[in-house]
């Protein structure tokens, strides 16, 4: 043990009895005790071996770091505690080293940043004694994590601290505590970790509190945002999830009809859309006809890119002999559509399609029925709502802030794993403008306006909409999907018939599907009715 | 088919793998990817050979339907597929299910919808080259 033999303590008798360690047990079951280190004297649960093996790292960069004084007091003490207890021992040893310091218990998320622990596991658990080299090699990139992780956490108290003050209205505070963090931002690794997540919230703070006129997002065209988003798509499994499971739905919708039509809320650049039209193609009985109807912002140079993206799936379902047709509709707010404009018929089975877009409607209760009601006017087979599994539509600045922090701090934590670039630096900065507009922006113009499941439940439920159920296919084909991620931390779960893909049992983004009932005596007027009820 | 004869080790006439194409497509449709590949380097007519999308086609898939064929021609070839998409999967998967089939036709078809788009070499695939986590 290298940490114990430069603290120089005399070693004392490993106990025969296992009385020591069920005093620090709180489980009935006996512990399961690592056999290796049993064999050395210690007792330690196998359980806890990751555990001990960080804080003993601590514990010795701690030692070589502190003053002399103390290390001079530590050896002349008599033995305090049992070391053969060694988890005990060593959280007894760092907590008089650091009086002033009690390192609070991080959400996981966040304290995964901290250390690399997955060096240590190996040389654990594989051999007899833990190898002097792996301690060594480890010290270097220690040392610099104790210092920022002390930093890290520092900057998340400061962080929760200023939203607190924003909230109260106290802008001067905020504004110079988002300086003192910005100085502190210095000291810390930004490329990676809670760094980067607290640069990202400093920034977005930053602009709320200085900005001239209350609150700014970061301003980008649409041609960027279809940048960033593409990159997005690519970085991580977020979107490929969303697209792949709301098109194993439709197709699922869409058995046994020949004319079908997908409304698709943000068609971006259709990249949803090709493997819909080669699964339909493929599908036993023959492709049906398929219409598309993509709904998007308005180009400002005077480029179609609707009817471009349009053209290109229209060759693609040429080649694979899928009869195809294309309608965009431009339109630079959701809200702004009406039905008429989408041309249903009524002998065609139709599909909604909004990935990440209805949240963006939730500023006021208006916009937000008056588009379910044109929806559920439509007579959909099927509606496939993707959002992000999280609450940022609270009235409360300092609870928005705390949910999101903890959020994109688990997303930013996924995205670490990618190692493309430049896909992984421009998925960051997509993630980076939601957070600005999360944090910094009011009103209308605060967009992102994310809810969870449960409420969008409700409000589906309300609109009139019936859930159903995405069925075991489409929870296959994710996990198959996630399986093809180099990354081991994504998970799918099914949460009564949706399916929800998080990273480390914090589900990120969820994915429903919805049928309308049929059409109730209260129609409003206003709606145009497409036809009799066909079902 | 020229019949082997008993006393072939010198002078009598034995049966040449190379004598006959079909039999030589149905020993290399049975090889894996980087078989192929360095079959393709032995001579000019093994190389030809190797090329033919049916021995692709047998390496992608061994059990499935045949009316997935127009499609994957239509998507670039069963070689194209292969290297572009299968490949990279069966570090991951076993592609023997029908559904895993389908999502490796299904990404070729991202993949082909980007090559639509002219703009630079299509990425929606990138993700399948990294290392997998061990």
């Amino acid at each position: 043990m290298v940490p114990y033999e430069t603290a120089a303590i005399p070693i004392a008798n490993p106990p025969a009895t296992s009385s020591s360690t069920t005093t620090t047990t709180t489980i009935s079951k006996p512990p399961e005790i690592d056999g290796l280190l049993a064999g050395a004297g210690y007792k330690v649960r196998s359980s806890d071996l990751r555990h001990v093996a960080q804080r003993l790292e601590r514990l010795e960069t701690a030692m070589l770091n502190s003053p002399s004084q103390h290390l001079s007091l530590l050896a002349s003490d008599a033995v305090l505690y049992n070391p053969s207890d060694l988890s005990t021992w060593v959280d007894s040893l760092l907590s008089e080293l650091n009086q002033s310091q009690s390192l609070p218990s991080l959400p996981s998320d966040l304290s995964d940043l901290v250390s690399n622990p997955t060096a240590l596991d190996g040389s654990w658990m594989d051999q007899q004694l833990p190898p002097p080299t792996a301690a060594i090699h480890n010290q270097q990139p220690s040392q610099l994590t104790v210092v920022e992780e002390d930093s890290g956490i520092r900057l998340v108290h400061m962080l929760m601290t200023c939203a607190e003050y924003v909230q109260r209205g106290e802008l001067s505070l905020a504004g110079s505590l988002i300086q003192d963090m910005q100085s502190l931002l210095t000291r810390v690794n930004t490329g990676c970790g809670i760094g980067k997540v607290a640069g990202c919230f400093i920034d977005a703070l930053s602009r709320r509190v200085f900005a001239a006129g209350g609150g700014g997002g970061i301003p980008g065209s649409a041609y960027e945002t279809e940048i960033l988003y593409h990159h997005f798509y690519e970085a991580c499994p977020y979107l490929k999830f969303a697209h792949f499971t709301a098109n194993q739905a439709i197709l699922e919708a869409f058995d046994g009809h020949d004319c079908v039509h997908v409304v698709d809320f943000n068609l971006m650049h259709g990249l949803q859309w090709p493997a819909l039209i080669q699964a339909l193609a493929l599908r036993p009985g023959g492709p049906p006809t398929l219409r598309l109807t993509g709904i998007g912002p308005p180009s400002p140079d005077g480029r179609d890119s609707l009817r471009e993206i349009g053209l290109r799936l229209a060759e693609l379902a040429r080649s694979v002999n899928v009869r195809f047709a294309f309608r965009g509709v431009a339109a630079s707010r959701l809200e702004d559509v009406k039905p008429w404009m989408l041309q249903v018929n009524p002998k065609e089975a139709v599909a909604v399609n909004s990935i990440m877009q209805l949240h963006k409607l939730l500023d006021r209760p208006a916009p937000i029925e008056a588009v379910l009601g044109w929806i559920r006017s439509l007579n959909p087979k099927i509606v496939t709502v993707v959002e992000h599994e999280a609450d940022h539509n609270q009235p409360g600045f300092l609870d928005r802030f705390t949910e999101s922090l903890y959020y994109y701090s688990t997303m930013f934590d996924s995205l670490d794993a990618c190692a493309l670039q430049p896909e992984k630096a421009l998925a960051e900065m997509y993630i980076q403008r939601e957070i600005c507009n999360v944090v910094s922006c009011e009103g209308p113009a605060r967009l992102e306006r994310h809810e969870p499941l449960a409420r969008w439940r409700e409000r589906l439920g309300r609109a009139g909409f019936r859930p159903l159920h995405l069925g075991s296919n489409a929870f296959k084909q994710a996990s198959m999907l996630l399986t093809l991620f180099s990354a081991e931390g994504y998970c799918v779960e099914e949460n009564e018939g949706c399916l929800t893909l998080g990273w480390h049992s914090r589900p990120l983004i969820a994915a429903s599907a919805w049928h309308a009932l049929p059409e109730t005596a209260a129609v409003s007027p206003d709606v145009a009715v497409v036809g009799g009820a066909v079902m | 088919m020229p019949a082997a004869s008993r006393n072939s080790i010198g002078g009598g006439r034995g049966f040449g793998i190379n004598d006959d194409v079909d039999i030589l497509t149905e020993v290399l449709k049975r090889l894996d990817g980087r078989s192929v590949c360095v079959a393709a380097c032995v001579c000019r007519q093994w190389s030809s050979i190797a090329r033919k999308d049916s021995v692709w086609e047998e390496l992608c898939f061994r059990h499935v339907s045949p009316g997935v064929r127009p499609v994957v021609v239509a998507l670039g070839g069963y070689k194209r597929l292969y290297m572009v998409c299968v490949r990279p999967l069966l570090k991951r998967m076993t592609l023997a299910r029908p559904d895993e089939v389908q999502l490796s036709l299904s990404l070729f078809c991202v993949h082909y919808y980007e090559t639509l788009a002219g703009s630079g070499p299509p990425s929606s695939l990138m993700f399948l080259c990294n290392p997998v986590n061990v």
